[in-house]
């Protein structure tokens, strides 16, 4: 697993104004975990096949969405534990 | 632990904003490190002249006037988001500073989180 | 772009323990529901959950009189039954819930209501208990409404 610098987890859709901040506010080193209405950020984001780059695999089936994703980066609740655990700082968007 | 606190959302229509102060106000209540930063359209927090009693609502301006005295570190504001607003640096309330929001802001404290 | 401090380059031991904030309400946002998920994922992973805290709208989880649908999961019911399982604390914002009609006997009292509403094992406190979380070890998470 990659050191995260901060974890940012983005619960909002691509049309929520904290959506445009969140993702302006991740630097080089940051990692970002969508969840929620977030994960629809993966018909949209070039950045999404980063492998900082992760997504919550309940919404994202929920939603329709696995395909959109690689499976590396789709990850369950233990995979958000271990994310949120092992970054430096955590944002809650 | 220095803890950020952010207010997006503009003052009036919804509660995150004074649920955001009081969370500020409390860390400086227990003498914790915490800054305000207001952006995207919770600049308009700072814009004077507000008469909060005509919806039944209770006006922050002297609670932010009153915020450094309570402890509060800083009261910093988006550039772009006042720009975007239409606020003028001159518009602004005097001890609130306008900075540029991104990672070296945020990265700059131990602790960062919004109230909804 | 930070440049690289001592600090940084050493790989800090993972957070052993979590505070969770919730700030959406059941049934108008998943913030409930991903917090329920996570704590029960943190616990398997051997980690610690020093307590829940409730802001804003996240107070009415700890409502006693939330009836969902038969077939919809009763999330206020799940929480305590989480709290309680694993002697966590659940502590409800006094203000935010004040505000919002979510009373324990207390409280009730004080003000000279109709009726209490607050379900146990959730506990009526001030933000010195939020306040708390931030200065201590804990990683403090939040999990706020989506949209």
């Amino acid at each position: 697993m990659i050191t995260l610098n901060t974890l940012h987890i983005l619960n909002k859709p691509p049309a929520h104004s904290r959506y445009k901040l969140c993702l302006s506010a991740i630097g080089p080193e940051d990692g970002l975990l969508l969840t929620e209405n977030g994960v629809l950020a993966v018909t949209q984001l070039p950045e999404i096949n980063s492998e900082r780059c992760f997504a919550l695999e309940p919404d994202l089936a929920a939603r329709g969405l696995l395909s959109q994703i690689s499976g590396d980066q789709t990850v369950s609740f233990d995979g958000m534990v271990d994310l949120t655990a092992s970054a430096e700082n955590v944002i809650s968007w | 632990m220095s803890t950020l606190i952010i207010i997006d959302q503009p003052p009036y229509g919804s509660w995150e904003g004074r649920e955001a102060l009081d969370m500020a106000f409390s860390l400086a209540a227990f003498d914790q490190p915490v800054s305000l930063l207001f952006c995207g359209a919770g600049v308009n927090w700072l814009r004077k002249g507000q008469d909060a009693a005509k919806v039944q609502q209770k006006s922050v301006e002297r609670n932010l006037a009153a915020a450094p005295i309570f402890g509060v570190e800083a009261l910093l504001a988006d550039g772009n988001a006042c720009h975007q607003y239409g606020l003028a640096e001159t518009d602004l309330p005097d001890h609130v500073s306008i900075t540029d929001f991104g990672p070296e802001l945020t990265g700059h404290f131990d602790h960062v989180a919004f109230a909804g | 772009m930070s440049i690289s401090s001592p600090e940084r380059t050493k790989t800090p031991a993972p957070a052993g323990v979590f505070a969770l904030v919730i700030t959406g309400a059941p049934y108008s946002s998943q913030a409930p529901q991903t917090a329920l998920h996570f704590a029960r994922a943190a616990l398997a992973a051997n980690k610690r959950i020093d307590r829940i805290f409730l802001y804003g709208d996240g107070v009415y989880l700890a409502s006693s009189l939330n009836v969902p649908p038969s077939d919809e999961l009763n999330l206020s019911e799940a929480w305590a039954g989480f709290l309680t399982d694993n002697n966590i604390p659940g502590i409800a914002c006094i203000a935010s819930a004040l505000r919002r009609g979510l009373v324990n006997e207390s409280e009730m009292q004080r003000y000279e209501l109709s009726a209490s509403n607050l379900r146990a094992p959730f506990e009526i406190a001030g933000l010195g208990e939020w306040v708390d979380s931030t200065a201590s070890e804990s990683r403090v998470l939040y999990f706020h409404k989506g949209s």
